[in-house]
């Protein structure tokens, strides 16, 4: 299902987005990868909704790629918490039990998501 | 163990000669005694009244279960020993409210005053009480079938081991079989170490459960002595608040506290049969464990770091080479390296795609792109739809193209398979049959893309389930 869901936006992105810069076009194709994620997971999850409504305001998905740079090596429970709701989309509404809940799901997701590029990526190049 | 509790009284030889001897004593003296429940001083009391110990003992009645509880109970209130109340207390140990414990025993007297020389002597130090209270109990509760010196013998070493190691232990009391509910009830205070609070508490639940349980089938008398046992108890209970108030940690443990506890030690406990059960039945009850605060904010606070612990340990499961850490800080650090470095990865990936789509086969692409979504689609959908949905797009892309892509398709279809394969256990939790069916439709098309008889060959793929991709 999120295969479907993204190999249809990765082949509308290529259609549509043909000369379009490389960056424009990554960062619609990683739009794509996280939509897919979202309509996959549907609205079970919290974290999905919260992705959904992002993609759906037309908001530009940010993500906070980077370790902060104040990443202080003294990381207290509270700090991680926090880093962590940042991460999870629709973190900063959740309690601790149910951010853990919820990055638990976002990372089986991810995996799959990543998983399913590195095929296409495969694919395509072989 | 027995003597070294009986130095301190100087009772041991009487108390050896109540063990070994049921004699009946006097019934009389005993009826007056057990018309009052209260045992915080009696016990003690009885320390010093060996004559009122063989009266005691004599009794062996289930009564004198519960006035080993009570006693127990009250082993730490050492201070009030002379109290006259407690003599009336401790006439109640013996006969009164068979009752309240069909299982206690003539043993129980001996017992008792085991577990009161115990109780003086843990008294001191607070954890004895404990073992005490679990003494009573599970002394009470052994089944009158015991009745045999040996077992009595046996009991006593093993409520006296089970005082000795109070101080050391709290309330590890093992081994003592329980065969009666309440013994569920108590082995569980008695086996998880508890705070003297909480063994008094389950005590008094217990001694309450009891007289509920019993009041049936007991006697009148034996209800009001167990009622004013749990008087007693209660009472006693504030002593032992008062005197192991270093010791416990929640000091706002009232009766409506102990009943939850004890209603808690019933369903927790190290008991063997309740290890099984042991967490939580539900979110409505939470079982206190021993040695653990049983304030209603505490519980909560339990569940929830319960629950918090064990989504850690699923995560733990998900996040590679995490197995062996342990502590949340460094948990959570993985945990953030690693969704880091999975979003990471998606960007690099897009990126690289963004980078690879001119070279895509836009065939190849669109076409495994409509095949997914028409299989995922047409999973409900007859094998006709999916021949209408696939034609067309084989039709509309460039044949040569279409040709040209089916050998490559294999291969990205195979691979895709696989990734679906792989991905079907991550999203198992997700539309497994559309998984199932995106499968089949994808070999379908495939097989449609490889023959170009796609009719005979769309009903032959729709009616062979894909047996390979059974989740």
């Amino acid at each position: 299902m999120m295969a479907c869901h993204f190999l249809r936006a990765l082949f509308r992105i290529q259609q549509t987005s043909t000369s379009s810069s490389s960056s424009g076009r990554s960062r619609r194709i990683r739009r794509a990868a996280y939509a897919s994620m979202a309509y996959s997971a549907g609205t079970r999850r919290a974290w999905s909704r919260a992705l959904l409504r992002k993609l759906r305001s037309r908001a530009r998905l940010r993500f906070p790629r980077r370790l902060s740079r104040a990443a202080t090596p003294q990381r207290r429970d509270m700090d991680q918490a926090q880093v962590l709701r940042k991460l999870v989309p629709g973190g900063p509404s959740m309690d601790d039990c149910k951010l853990l809940e919820e990055t638990a799901d976002y990372i089986r997701c991810l995996t799959t998501q990543v998983r399913l590029m590195q095929t296409v990526m495969d694919s395509i190049s072989s | 163990m027995e003597a070294k509790e009986n130095n301190q009284f100087g009772l041991e030889e009487s108390h050896g000669d109540h063990i070994s001897s049921h004699s009946p004593g006097a019934a009389g003296f005993v009826t007056p005694l057990t018309s009052s429940p209260i045992l915080s001083a009696s016990m003690l009391e009885a320390f010093f009244t060996p004559g009122l110990w063989n009266h005691r003992t004599s009794s062996c009645t289930m009564s004198f279960g519960e006035s080993n509880i009570q006693t127990s109970t009250s082993g730490i209130n050492c201070v009030p020993i002379g109290k006259p109340v407690a003599m009336s207390n401790r006439g109640m140990l013996p006969s009164p409210p068979p009752g309240e414990f069909p299982h206690s025993l003539p043993h129980f007297p001996v017992d008792s005053g085991f577990i009161e020389r115990a109780a003086k002597l843990s008294c001191f130090g607070g954890g004895s009480f404990r073992g005490i209270s679990h003494l009573g109990p599970s002394q009470s509760m052994t089944p009158p079938s015991d009745a045999s010196k040996d077992a009595i013998g046996a009991r006593v070493q093993k409520a006296e081991l089970n005082v000795v190691s109070l101080p050391v232990e709290h309330g590890t009391i093992k081994g003592i079989t329980m065969n009666n509910k309440r013994d569920r009830s108590i082995s569980h205070v008695g086996t998880s170490n508890n705070k003297s609070r909480e063994g008094n508490f389950c005590e008094d639940g217990q001694e309450r459960h009891t007289g509920s349980a019993d009041a049936a089938g007991n006697s009148s008398s034996s209800d009001l002595g167990a009622n004013k046992r749990r008087k007693a108890t209660e009472e006693m209970e504030k002593e032992k608040d008062q005197v192991l108030r270093g010791l416990q940690s929640s000091t706002e443990t009232t009766k409506d506290n102990t009943e939850t506890k004890c209603k808690s030690y019933k369903h927790s406990g190290k008991n063997a049969k309740d290890n099984s059960e042991a967490a939580k039945e539900g979110y409505v009850h939470v079982r206190a464990q021993r040695g653990q605060a049983t304030n209603s904010h505490s519980l909560a606070e339990r569940v929830r770091r319960e629950k918090i612990s064990e989504r850690m340990k699923y995560l733990q499961e998900l996040v590679p080479g995490c197995s062996k850490v342990t502590g949340k800080a460094v948990m959570l650090d993985e945990i953030i390296n690693y969704v880091q470095s999975l979003q990471r990865q998606v960007e690099f990936l897009s990126m690289k795609l963004a980078a690879v789509n001119p070279q895509l086969d836009f065939s190849i692409e669109g076409l495994l792109a409509k095949n997914l979504l028409h299989s995922h689609g047409g999973s409900s959908s007859a094998a006709g739809f999916s021949q209408e949905m696939i034609y067309p797009q084989v039709y509309s892309s460039q044949q040569g193209l279409a040709h040209a892509g089916i050998s490559s398709m294999l291969n990205p279809s195979d691979a895709f398979r696989r990734t679906l394969n792989t991905e079907i256990p991550m999203t198992s939790g997700y539309k497994e049959t559309s998984l199932q069916m995106h499968n089949s439709w994808n070999e379908q098309l495939v097989m449609q893309m490889a023959y170009g008889a796609n009719p005979p060959l769309n009903s032959q793929v729709i009616n062979r389930k894909p047996d390979g991709f059974t989740i």
